[in-house]
């Protein structure tokens, strides 16, 4: 079996639960994931991670590991996945089209968290997840954790300015993926 | 109302109110510029403002000032930057030559009829040129909406309005089509000349481009239209969801925790940590590996190091000098002037004249440290004495 001489980058990478976006401004990741979109790459590392119990899953514009067998407990997983529900939306909230390719600074999510009440509560309601008080201390402390999930990058240190990735889509497709009774859906548009 | 009467008319005060048309122009968006900025750029000539006015070249608008909408029409238009799309005038000038060409067959003056040739070559040169234009405005304006347009709905129907522009502009593009390869052929034909040739051939280039132009604006359209929804999907269904969340329903409601539990991605997990432990052999053999231990040695012995408890700094009171009188009994004087005397030691302790006031017990305790310093010239006999209730022996000087 041959991999490609990156194969190990690939894994050090996605084993710590992160993704390789297709738009990533680090030209490093660009090119891993040049690398595992070639078909033949992409078949090689697949197999070649299926040894070891992980799978290499292709999403749209991003690949990401998944285990054979599943090996988080639910009530981990429940809590995660709550944790996110909360954060993208109050993204969503701040700006309706935060999704991937969007660029964004701290301080226009500040100016808009002071003339939008519902905003502002929704920040307020994610003290629990950062463990912070100030407004931009919330602010950073989400940032960071997105990033540090490879969700978004900081593009830009000096104007402070963040990329949303294209493994945004990810935490869409969840969102989408979860299936709502229509009696529910109507219920509550009422 | 007056008019320009002739075009020099017209240029020479256009070129005489350069400065404030540029500026005027360059803030047209902004729909406020104050009447008396325009005075500044006027030398203060408030006959040059009212004779523009006069001439409706520009317009005022309460305390504004704004370029009349022919003017700027026309200004937008020969720079190329126009956001408007005017199908109509597409199709204006479609009309046009379609009536151009009846007139020309029904002419019988060779002279008109060359007028109308003139025309019709003129229309069809413009017709290419206007719906390329036409074609670039609309793929500007698309792209613009869609990065640009903050409101979601209003960015959506937009867009689906300026998807009908494309349709339109397709309609035009087929009708003039039809025009040159089916409806007027006999024209084509029999009027044909070298010139008219060539403004065909250009004027199907330039259709060429658009059909294919318009193609990818569809596309284009297609997929932008198709973000937005899916974007408007998520939001729609991000909302719910979080309701149902903060309801604590989401979990018995939806199949969230069915979902969740086929959900076997590797970002749930917490971060791993291999734990590793180094080869001895390495250890113990590699000069990289040394060096590294080395430093580490260092790091951690120099931190383990107890930081000396610094004693607090001498308060200055103590340093000051002060002085401390003091008598002090010379015991040596003492004992000249007893070896001199003929008297027992302790008479001579008790009756001697120190410079200071002395007690009886200091005298002797003078009288025992006399004894103990200077036993060997003393001689200390075997009688004794009692005075004071102290009971002593009797020393002379040997």
């Amino acid at each position: 079996m041959k991999v490609p001489p990156q194969t190990s980058e690939i894994f050090e990478s996605l084993i710590k639960g992160q993704f390789i976006s297709s738009n990533s401004s680090n030209p490093d990741i660009r090119k891993l994931y040049a690398i595992i979109e070639d078909d033949q790459n992409f078949e090689e590392l697949y197999a070649y991670f299926r040894n070891i119990n992980f799978t290499l899953e292709k999403g749209e514009e991003y690949f990401y590991f998944s285990r054979v067998e599943n090996k988080v407990d639910l009530e981990r997983k429940i809590e995660i996945a709550f944790r996110w529900i909360d954060i993208i939306d109050f993204f969503k909230n701040f700006d309706n089209s935060f999704g991937s390719g969007h660029r964004f600074t701290p301080s226009d999510i500040l100016g808009r968290v002071k003339i939008d009440a519902d905003l502002e509560s929704k920040l307020e309601g994610l003290k629990k997840h950062t463990g912070k008080e100030k407004y931009q201390e919330i602010i950073e402390k989400l940032l960071s954790m997105l990033v540090n999930d490879t969700y978004i990058e900081l593009e830009n240190a000096i104007t402070h300015q963040y990329k949303v990735l294209a493994s945004f889509k990810y935490l869409e497709q969840l969102i989408l993926t979860i299936n709502i009774p229509e009696e529910v859906k109507n219920e509550i548009s009422k | 109302m007056n008019t320009f009467s002739n075009v020099k008319e017209l240029i020479t005060a256009l070129n005489r109110e350069q400065k404030l048309l540029t500026e005027m122009f360059q803030k047209r968006k902004s729909l406020s510029y104050k009447y008396e900025y325009a005075l500044d750029l006027v030398e203060g000539q408030d006959s040059r403002i009212q004779y523009l006015l006069e001439r409706s070249v520009i317009r005022l608008n309460g305390n504004f000032l704004e370029i009349d909408d022919q003017f700027l029409q026309f200004f937008e238009q020969v720079l190329e930057i126009n956001e408007e799309i005017n199908t109509s005038y597409i199709n204006e000038n479609i009309q046009n030559i379609r009536q151009n060409i009846i007139y020309y067959f029904n002419e019988p003056n060779e002279q008109r009829k060359y007028n109308y040739l003139r025309i019709i070559k003129n229309t069809l040169r413009k017709l290419g040129s206007i719906t390329l234009r036409n074609v670039v405005d609309l793929k500007r304006n698309i792209e613009t909406t869609f990065k640009n347009e903050p409101t979601y709905k209003i960015k959506k129907t937009k867009l689906e309005n300026l998807d009908k522009k494309r349709k339109d502009i397709a309609v035009l593009i087929d009708l003039t089509d039809k025009l040159i390869y089916e409806d007027e052929l006999t024209f084509f034909k029999s009027a044909l000349d070298e010139e008219l040739n060539r403004i065909i051939i250009q004027l199907k280039i330039q259709v060429g481009k658009c059909t294919h132009n318009l193609i990818d604006i569809e596309k284009q359209i297609i997929d932008f239209l198709n973000q937005i929804k899916y974007q408007n999907n998520v939001i729609e269904k991000l909302r719910i969801i979080k309701h149902l969340k903060d309801q604590f329903i989401l979990r018995t409601v939806t199949d969230f925790d069915s979902l969740l539990s086929l959900n076997s991605s590797v970002l749930f997990e917490p971060n791993p940590t291999f734990p590793l432990k180094l080869s001895l052999e390495y250890l113990q053999t590699d000069e990289d590996a040394y060096a590294s231990i080395k430093k580490v040695v260092k790091r951690v012995g120099s931190s383990s190091t107890l930081k000396r408890a610094l004693a607090e700094k001498i308060s200055s009171e103590y340093l000051e000098t002060q002085n401390e009188e003091e008598i002090q009994i010379n015991l040596e004087e003492v004992k000249n002037g007893f070896v001199a005397s003929g008297y027992n030691l302790f008479d001579f302790v008790v009756n001697y004249n120190f410079s200071k006031v002395v007690t009886f017990d200091e005298r002797v305790t003078i009288f025992c440290q006399l004894i103990s310093q200077y036993e060997s010239i003393f001689e200390v006999t075997e009688n004794f004495k009692e005075e004071n209730e102290v009971e002593f022996a009797m020393v002379y000087p040997k």
